[in-house]
């Protein structure tokens, strides 16, 4: 019987220590602000391959932050700017610019779990999500990229909707950094996304390459952040509306 | 006035028949003959063949010295219309017609003006004695009278020919006997050249000459 | 049935001619039926399938009428926790100036979340559909065509097309092509589709979508949703499910198969004569051959049911013959339908298979054998009533139809008494239409009666023309009314159904000139449309503000005109400067005092309607109208009823800025334009042209374009109702031909009396063109009488139950005079072949035939 109860014991406390590790990576690795210039590479399966560029700007807390996106090339999409409002207790708004009709629309968000734009994210996968969104659980620790790591499960709560029914997350013991996520739909594993050229830059350990992996269509998206700065000085105006519509 | 020479009838059918099988047959203007035999020997056939309502299967056929055969049915038709005037069994009026109509039936045909078709018809009932029935419609008369409407009517331009298929076929014998009378009265008054077809023998008896068919052949032809 | 093979068919098989021609009335009867309702059922249907196919999950759409509504209700909408998805969409057929396809549907969706309604794709992701979602979202000039029209048309990813937009022609990329799937199916293939808020510019709609489709959050009641959304959304807001559109458009076409109806119906109640004539008369053929059979022991009823059971046969092949028949036409007649809907009503609609209803056939079958069997009727009892001895005996006639006309024209007198009662309670639908059937019958009864004296009356006539042939012409009609009456009767109903609706027709004309001359009276219309009554393009507002700084145009008025449901019903709105209008084109009241009327509908206090809306909606004058706008509620009442004929189901005009108001609607769909006393409309022309070329799409239509146009459409519809007329026409002809040949047969004997006492060839022929021609005359003057009478019904029918116009009697003289060497020609025509007839054959069987 008291067998049985420490058991039980350890298992909420491994429990809380899968959450705390959670908590303990995004706080460490969050910034103020953030700004880069970003390269978008996607491989499809049919050998058509294309790259877009972006100016990125990121400002407020992890999970409350506003970020706005602003494509550079190629010449098709040039202009085209995204403004992302993240919530803590809801779904993002987005809303896009489209210099060609001079108007903003919001971005429509019921699927979450369709292609942002022709990538291998899902609209889903660039949320920040906050830790009271799901429920953790440590899996226990192995080794990724010769690094030690945790790996540890991550469930949505009930109430929660995502595409995803599990994620596993190998988060680095070093720097409490995440370094791969497996994502799974229905059990099955549909997504992989993996952190490369962890630096640090400017005091913050970051991925300058992240690699998105669709295993269903065989697809692969691969995101390098160049020019990284962090906590450099943003206006809050640059985050609404106005400021997508100036197109500047 | 009348001539057949080789003449046959045959009638294509499932089963051919030879109704008349090469007849020669000659009549002379102004002669009266009656034309005898049983059911099937073919002397309607005869009649039909020299009126000009059908046409033989092989032979000649000369009416007032015109060859029959070679000319259009409408040609056929000027013929007879000019040269044959036709009582038959049934009367064969319209019934829709009066008797002065019906009478003037064929002079319409003719063409002739409406004055002279009125004079004619009247002129031609009061020699059938019917000169008081001229508005009456055929179904109000006696057999007897319709008889004498369609000898009338067969009489219409005079012509020179008359053929008579059972004339009194269809009446009581006393009835008969008046049209037999008629008919003989109107052949010696026109000259007119009669062939009648008959059963009775009565009828046969009181002709100048007498003709028997049987199965397509004359069998009988005496004079007198 | 052993009597059946035994006798009936002997004698089918010996009159082959006459009875495929006593069977016409049904085969045609029938086809028309099948033909009509099938290609009805098969537009219908392709529209039902393509909303389907549109509609995808959709399970409800919300609407506004034709006005569209706000973005804003989209997030209304979305923020409702009980959708799950909810997305707006704009539809528009777009005319593409291709040699293979001339229109194409463009669904105009937002591409960012659409999906999650409508599979573009079945098989894998997006990437092979669209090649950069991105790139297409970022420019405007994308378009995602199905694989069958990119095939049809040769065209491949990054191909250019051109689609006629809001501003000229414009170039579209091709940067997705569907694989096949339910969606690609919709429109027969020819559907492309766009970005939502490119297609806002596009289509001119300014931020506006014509229609939100949504789907329900799991667990959700579609129904309870659709409650609640209509709750919030306000009553100018129409939540509905998908296929109730296609009730709409149904309610659309409704009046087209009405049409059907009354063309299928005619044709076999004139049928139905010619088949009681034919019975009639081999009743009276094979009276002997009935005796025998009598004498040989049958029963009445066995006699009876052997001529019974001879017309359902006799019907069952020709309804059978009609329904092949009939679904070989359907094809034709659904093009002619989808392009006729098109035209009158802007719902462009293609029906690429011709889909029928089994039980439509089934109806059309039992239809035919009914109708015959109904029409034998009455000879299968007088063959019934035979006296063997009497049917034995040569020569004589039974008189079957001894005493008949009397009893008939005594029915008829009573007949015609109810229905002058009916007539003062005419209001009452039932007694009405009670009524009309009575007079037909009535008048029906009368026609023996009416033949026979007619051709007394013309006998006279016909002897002085042609004292032997034309005496036993008029003499073979007085003689046989059983004969003649049938055909007579046919003749005179189709007359009578072309004196009512040529009558109609010419009211019609006269009242639509009328109109015209009145209300469209600028020198130019401007549309966005190539067709005044597509309204997939509006003119942005400050459009007419371009046109009016022209120099020469005096004065302009912009017209919005939409379909806006009232009653559940699309009824056409036109808002438009009512002050203006009563300047310009006063059109009178008919109801009300016209100047008030227009005071007051100027002044927004209240709507103008047509006759036809007035008549159809059952609004009297100065009752309120109650309408729900996107805004609200809106009631005002009826100032007055002019006729305006704007549309066939009524039009309502509204003051431009009441409906601006409740609508939130400023585009518009046409520019009256007005010009100076010294400025031509070939001037004007180039300096519109000049002002705005390239800019914006025009269709310039001067004052004779649309009065051309206008008629073009009346022309359209009744050129529906002259298939009727056409069909009616045919069927009496062949009732002709059969009477004719039946004629011949019957006085073969007499006939050949004619030719052994001198007739020759051609006087045969022109007794039967005689007798022909008499059929004719008096089926025509019969059925002139009768007109007279059906062109009121006509009128008032029209006015109840079609088209809601109330037009003035006026009867049709010129038609009636026209018909005369038409009708002759049709007899005359019909009597060729039976004339040849009479004229072979031997003339010794003649002359023996009994």
């Amino acid at each position: 019987m008291s067998k049985l109860l420490i058991f039980a014991i350890t298992i909420v406390a491994m429990a809380q220590d899968a959450r705390q590790i959670v908590e303990e990576s995004q706080k460490r690795h969050r910034s103020n602000s953030q700004q880069y210039e970003g390269v978008l590479q996607v491989f499809n399966p049919n050998g058509k391959n294309s790259e877009k560029r972006w100016q990125f700007f990121r400002t407020g807390n992890y999970g409350e932050s506003k970020a706005l996106l602003r494509f550079v090339s190629p010449p098709e999409v040039k202009g085209v700017a995204l403004l992302i409002v993240n919530h803590t207790d809801r779904a993002s708004d987005q809303w896009m610019w489209l210099p060609e009709l001079q108007r903003d629309r919001r971005v429509a968000l019921q699927d979450r779990s369709t292609r942002f734009f022709g990538t291998d994210f899902s609209y889903e996968d660039l949320e920040e999500r906050d830790v009271n969104q799901s429920d953790f659980t440590m899996l226990g620790e192995e080794a990724m990229n010769g690094q030690p790591c945790w790996k540890i499960q991550s469930v949505p709560k009930k109430g929660k909707t995502s595409q995803y029914n599990k994620i596993v997350m190998w988060v680095r013991k070093d720097i409490y950094f995440p370094v791969q996520y497996d994502l799974y739909a229905k059990d099955q594993l549909v997504r992989k996304l993996n952190y490369k050229r962890v630096e640090k830059v400017s005091g913050v350990w970051s991925a300058l390459e992240m690699e998105m992996l669709d295993l269903k269509r065989k697809g692969r998206t691969v995101l390098r952040s160049d020019k990284l700065q962090y906590n450099v000085p943003l206006k809050d105006e640059l985050f609404t509306l106005q400021s997508l519509r100036r197109g500047e | 006035m009348i001539s057949l020479s080789s003449v046959s009838k045959r009638f294509d059918g499932k089963r051919q028949v030879i109704a008349l099988d090469a007849v020669n047959l000659q009549i002379e203007k102004g002669e009266m003959v009656s034309l005898v035999g049983p059911s099937g020997s073919g002397k309607s056939t005869l009649l039909n063949l020299i009126g000009g309502l059908d046409r033989p299967s092989e032979g000649d056929i000369r009416i007032d010295g015109t060859l029959l055969g070679g000319v259009s049915d409408d040609e056929l038709t000027r013929i007879r219309r000019d040269k044959i005037g036709f009582i038959f069994q049934f009367f064969n009026l319209l019934p829709t017609l009066t008797c002065l109509e019906n009478v003037s039936l064929p002079l319409h045909l003719r063409g002739w003006p409406a004055t002279r078709i009125n004079e004619r018809a009247r002129e031609l009932l009061a020699l059938v004695k019917l000169e008081k029935r001229l508005d009456h419609l055929p179904e109000e008369l006696s057999g007897g009278e319709r008889q004498r409407v369609a000898i009338a009517r067969a009489l219409s331009v005079y012509p020179p020919i008359l053929l008579a298929d059972e004339p009194t076929g269809n009446l009581d014998s006393h009835t008969g006997e008046e049209i037999l009378a008629l008919i003989r009265e109107l052949h010696e008054r026109l000259k007119a050249t009669v062939l009648i077809v008959t059963h009775d023998r009565g009828v046969a008896e009181a002709c100048p000459r007498q003709i028997a068919l049987k199965d397509g052949h004359i069998v009988m032809d005496k004079k007198g | 049935m052993r009597l059946l093979k035994l006798i009936s068919w002997q004698y089918v098989r010996k009159h082959l001619l006459r009875t495929m021609l006593t069977m016409a009335g049904i085969v045609l009867g029938v086809a028309v039926f099948v033909g009509m309702h099938t290609a009805n059922q098969s537009v219908l249907s392709a529209f039902n399938k393509t909303v389907d196919r549109i509609a995808g999950a959709t399970q409800l759409q919300i609407t506004a009428g034709e006005s569209g509504f706000d973005e804003e209700v989209l997030e209304r909408v979305q923020s409702n926790p009980n959708v799950r998805v909810a997305v707006p969409v704009i539809e528009a057929v777009v005319n593409l100036n291709l040699k293979t396809q001339s229109n194409i549907l463009v669904l105009a969706v937002d591409m960012t979340g659409d999906r999650s309604l409508r599979e573009y794709d079945l098989e894998d992701g997006d990437e092979t559909v669209i090649e950069d979602p991105l790139v297409f979202i970022a420019q405007p000039d994308s378009l995602m065509v199905t694989r069958e029209f990119a095939s049809a048309n040769g065209l491949a990813i990054n191909s250019k097309i051109t689609l006629s937009a809001m501003d000229g022609p414009r170039t579209f990329t091709v940067r997705g092509i569907m694989k096949s799937s339910g969606l690609t199916s919709a429109f027969g293939g020819n559907l492309a589709i766009m970005d939502i808020y490119a297609a806002q510019k596009v289509f001119g709609r300014n931020r506006k979508f014509d229609r939100i489709d949504l789907a329900a959050a799991e667990g959700v009641s579609v129904p309870e949703l659709q409650k609640q959304l209509a709750a919030t959304l306000g009553p100018g807001f129409e939540v509905e499910s998908p296929s109730a559109r296609g009730k709409q458009f149904e309610s659309l076409s409704s009046v087209y198969g009405m049409l059907a109806n009354i063309t299928s119906l005619f044709a076999l109640f004139i049928g139905m004569f010619i088949i009681y004539n034919s019975f009639a008369i081999a009743v009276t053929q094979r009276r002997s051959e009935i005796g025998i059979v009598r004498a040989l022991g049958a029963t009445r009823g066995q006699i009876q049911a052997l001529f019974l059971t001879e017309s359902a046969v006799l019907g069952l092949v020709g309804a059978s013959a009609g329904l092949l028949f009939g679904l070989g036409i359907a094809r034709a007649i659904s093009a002619s339908l989808g392009n006729f809907l098109g035209e009158i009503y802007g719902v462009a609609q293609r029906a690429d298979e011709v889909s029928s209803d089994p039980r439509l056939l089934l109806g059309a079958l039992v239809m035919g054998v009914v109708t015959s069997v109904i029409a034998a009727w009455i000879p299968a009892r007088s063959a019934a009533s035979i006296d063997p001895v009497l049917a034995l005996q040569k020569g004589r006639y039974q008189q079957l139809s001894k005493g008949e006309n009397r009893v008939r024209r005594q029915m008829a007198a009573v007949l015609f008494v109810i229905v002058f009662f009916c007539l003062f309670f005419a209001q009452d639908r039932v007694i009405f239409y009670s009524g009309y059937f009575l007079t037909v019958i009535a008048g029906l009864l009368l026609v023996p009666t009416l033949a026979l004296w007619l051709s007394k009356a013309i006998r006279p006539l016909m002897k002085g023309m042609r004292p032997v042939e034309g005496t036993l012409a008029a003499d073979s009609l007085i003689q046989s009314p059983r004969r003649t009456s049938g055909a007579v009767s046919a003749l005179a109903l189709s007359i009578a159904l072309v004196i009512s609706l040529g009558g109609m027709a010419r009211a019609s004309y006269d009242s639509i000139n009328e109109w015209m001359r009145i209300a469209l009276n600028p020198d130019m219309f401007l549309t966005p449309t190539q067709n005044v009554t597509d309204r997939s393009f509006r003119f942005p507002a400050s459009f007419a503000e371009t046109i009016k700084q022209i120099p020469g145009v005096r004065l302009t008025q912009v017209v919005r005109n939409a379909r806006v449901l009232f009653q559940g019903n699309p009824v056409m709105f036109v808002a438009i400067d009512i002050a203006s209008l009563r300047r310009e084109s006063y059109l009178p009241a008919i109801q009300g005092d016209s100047e008030s009327m227009y005071r007051l509908a100027a002044a927004g206090k209240g709507f103008i309607v047509s006759d036809n809306f007035a008549e159809l909606y059952k609004v009297k004058y100065n009752e309120p109208l109650q309408l729900n706008t996107p805004t609200g509620p809106l009631s005002l009442p009826v100032v007055g009823i002019v006729r305006d004929y704007s549309d066939q189901k009524g039009s309502v005009l509204i003051d431009r800025n009441v409906y601006m108001k409740y609508w939130n609607d400023d585009t518009i769909n046409i520019v009256r334009v007005y010009l100076d006393a010294n400025t031509t409309v070939a001037e004007m022309r180039a300096r519109i042209e000049e002002r705005v070329a390239g800019s914006t799409r025009l269709f310039i239509l001067t004052n004779q374009d649309l009065k051309a146009y206008i008629i073009k459409i009346t022309d359209q519809w009744f050129g529906l109702t002259y298939i009727q007329l056409a069909v009616a026409v045919l069927v009496a002809i062949l009732g002709i031909i059969n009477t004719l040949t039946v004629s011949i047969t019957d006085r073969r004997r007499e006939l050949g009396v004619l030719q052994a006492v001198g007739a020759l060839r051609g006087q045969v022929r022109r007794t039967i063109w005689l007798e022909a021609i008499a059929i004719g005359v008096v089926g025509l003057l019969i059925g002139l009488l009768f007109g007279a009478v059906a062109l009121y019904y006509s009128l008032e029918m029209s006015a109840r139950d079609i088209a809601g116009l109330r037009l003035d009697y006026t009867y049709p003289w010129n038609m009636a005079v026209g018909l005369v060497p038409v009708i002759i020609c049709a007899a005359l025509f019909a009597a060729l072949g039976p004339a040849e007839q009479a004229v072979r054959g031997g003339l010794v069987e003649a002359l023996e035939y009994e």
